[in-house]
């Protein structure tokens, strides 16, 4: 009886956590997986720092930040020119874009977490451009999006070039996905040592348990 | 040291304290696992008080700040990020506690007499939880805070009369806004500590009526054992496996329990297209929305949360205890957990298609299953009599038939002394 107690929460757990993970949409999430290595983060910097910047911001992220990543400080200098934000600020000024796009596009410092499946979503979106009808182009994840296809993936020629533009889009998923929780890494790798450390302290008082109950009778 | 413990004890009764509701304070020695899941709810709302204290001193509570105070202090703070995992965690690890809690005493039946005014304190605990939780949750200022406040502060523009007046007192402005935040931080930095306060009511009742326990049986005194050093290190034991899960949690898997909106900060100006309330509140959110009327939906959400409180008069069975020698019992229990999840996936599911009647059917089964109760458990008492019961639950119901009787009879016989007297 005990025993389908128990196997009843489990179960209950499960199911609930299914609950959560399910969401629905239009094109299914391509299966990706982010690499959080330091040439490709360093690189997804670029890509953003070249492209995405033009229209987005990162305003949770300072250039100082960077050397978290593995630049140095010589390389933010020359990255910043003669910028003097602290903050990753977009090129274009919010009113300029309102007047492009009808809206400011969003900051992309949380984009990797205020999507569900943040990391899939933001790689599918950018892969996700076709041609709808004679050069008017849309986006199958989004239809309607107000972003144009930066990489022009949908006009890629060949292979190579789509492939080219592909690993591109993964590198920079990389960085929005570490520019959404920095402190990840050191978050796991704490992580492991609580974890050992709280299993050492319950076999222990599973001893110590098991020999003051032994007392009794 | 014994010189300074003698001081004390001149002054205040520590010593006789400890002894009494620590070193000598009995316990049935048959509790099992389920049990511990009282003081793991005592130290889960340690865990949220210590870390909201934390919190606290970083966090802004205004509208245009708050949203940046909260990455502020997951990104800049020292081991900030922590701080407020542990405690956006700990809210989850809360309601899964106390719902088991909770579980365990509908299962044995550890409402029943003498622990009604557990059950009753423990009900009045499960509305300050749930308050709590909703406040704080208005505080990170995401979108899907933003929203579940606005639209749970809207049912009470149900209310007849002065509904939309209600409304507006409640949130301090006519939308919710930086008034609402204001107020909703204060209280629910507040209202921690009044929880503090009812849970020592709490134990003050365990202490005096005592656990029960599995059997539903009152034990001999030879079952009982201290509390001290049985169940101290069975709790420490307990408490070190609800870590290691809970840790795993707040390490590894710490975004599960935040929606992906929530990252997106308030805008009054847009909706967002599923507005699902966290996890805890699924099931009564489904009830509110499976009754066409909202008035209706209203009061059946607030019943549907304040309906336990009537279980010690709904159970009527004479035969100890809960499911243990209770078939029946236990068999409505189950249904009612499995109803429970239905409602859960119905909250969170958008009400379209098959979702809307499974809803209804749901939300009329967990009425019914309170509704029921006390004609089926005194049914299930007539079967279980003349089917024969075990030696000791026939002891345990004919000595509290004595005792009955006996109380009967003195009640009897003061009345006529009294006419005696006129
Ligand atoms: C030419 C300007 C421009 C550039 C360059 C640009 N974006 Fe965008 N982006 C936009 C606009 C405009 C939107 C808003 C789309 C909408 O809501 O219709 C947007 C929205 C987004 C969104 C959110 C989509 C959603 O679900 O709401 C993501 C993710 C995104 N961009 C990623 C990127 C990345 C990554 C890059 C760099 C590779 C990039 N963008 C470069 C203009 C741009």
């Amino acid at each position: 009886m005990k025993k389908t107690f128990g196997a009843f929460f489990v179960g209950l757990l499960l199911l609930v956590s299914h609950i959560s993970l399910a969401g629905s949409s239009v094109q299914p999430l391509a299966k990706i997986e982010i690499f959080q290595d330091e040439e490709t983060l360093k690189r997804g910097v670029m890509v953003y720092y070249n492209s995405c910047r033009l229209c987005h911001s990162m305003k949770y992220i300072r250039y100082q930040d960077l050397v978290e990543i593995g630049f140095s400080t010589a390389e933010i200098k020359k990255l910043r020119g003669r910028l003097t934000e602290k903050r990753l600020t977009s090129i274009n000024s919010a009113v300029i874009l309102t007047q492009i796009y009808g809206l400011v596009p969003p900051d992309l410092s949380l984009m990797a977490k205020a999507r569900s499946q943040g990391p899939q979503y933001i790689y599918t979106l950018l892969t996700s451009y076709y041609e709808k009808s004679a050069n008017i182009y849309d986006n199958k994840l989004f239809p309607g999006i107000r972003m144009p296809d930066i990489f022009s993936h949908s006009l890629a020629l060949n292979p190579q070039e789509k492939t080219k533009t592909e690993n591109k889009i993964l590198d920079v998923t990389a960085f929005l996905v570490w520019a959404s929780d920095p402190k990840a890494q050191e978050r796991k790798s704490l992580g492991k040592y609580v974890i050992a450390y709280l299993v050492g302290l319950s076999i222990m008082f599973y001893f110590v348990m098991k020999r003051v109950w032994g007392r009794l009778e | 040291m014994k010189k300074v413990l003698r001081w004390i004890d001149q002054r205040f009764p520590l010593t006789s304290f400890i002894k009494h509701e620590l070193t000598e304070y009995p316990t049935p020695r048959n509790l099992s696992y389920w049990w511990n899941f009282g003081s793991l709810a005592g130290i889960v709302l340690m865990i949220q008080i210590v870390s909201g204290i934390f919190l606290a001193m970083h966090y802004k509570a205004d509208a245009t700040l708050a949203f940046d105070s909260v990455e502020h202090i997951m990104r800049n703070v020292n081991y900030g990020w922590l701080i407020r995992y542990l405690h956006s965690t700990g809210a989850t690890a809360f309601f899964v506690v106390i719902y088991i809690h909770m579980l365990r005493t509908l299962y044995y039946g550890s409402y029943r007499s003498p622990r009604e005014i557990m059950w009753w304190t423990g009900q009045g605990l499960l509305v300050l939880l749930m308050a709590t939780a909703f406040m704080g949750y208005l505080l990170p200022w995401g979108q899907m805070s933003y929203w579940g406040a606005q639209v749970i502060t809207s049912l009470f523009g149900a209310m007849p009369f002065f509904g939309d007046e209600l409304v507006t007192w409640l949130r301090g402005d006519f939308i919710v806004g930086d008034a609402t935040l204001t107020r909703f931080f204060a209280l629910h930095y507040l209202l921690p500590f009044i929880i503090v306060a009812a849970v020592f009511i709490h134990l003050v009742a365990l202490h005096s009526v005592k656990s029960s326990n599995p059997s539903g049986i009152n034990l001999a005194d030879k079952d009982n054992i201290p509390f001290h050093p049985y169940f101290t290190v069975k709790d420490l034991f307990g408490l070190c496996i609800f870590l290691v899960i809970f840790s795993y949690f707040v390490f590894y898997k710490p975004n599960l329990f935040i929606m992906a909106e929530n990252y997106v900060p308030a805008n009054p100006m847009q909706t967002p297209a599923h507005i699902v309330p966290e996890w805890y509140f699924l099931p009564f959110y489904a009830i509110l929305r499976s009754v066409p009327d909202l008035l209706g939906g209203v009061i059946a959400m607030g019943l549907s949360v304040m309906i336990f409180a009537a279980m010690p008069f709904l159970d009527r069975s004479k035969i100890p205890g809960g499911s243990r020698y209770r078939p029946f019992h236990r068999f409505m229990f189950y249904a009612f957990v499995i109803d429970i999840m239905v409602l859960a996936y119905v909250g969170a599911a958008a009400p379209e298609g098959f979702v809307i009647p499974l809803g209804q059917i749901a939300t009329f089964f967990y009425f019914a299953s309170f509704a029921i109760l006390p004609f089926a458990s005194k049914i299930e008492e007539k079967w279980l009599i003349k089917r024969g019961l075990p030696a000791e639950v026939e002891a345990m119901m004919q000595s509290e038939e004595a005792q009955k009787a006996d109380r009967r009879q003195r009640k009897q016989d003061r009345r006529k002394t009294k006419r005696k007297d006129q």
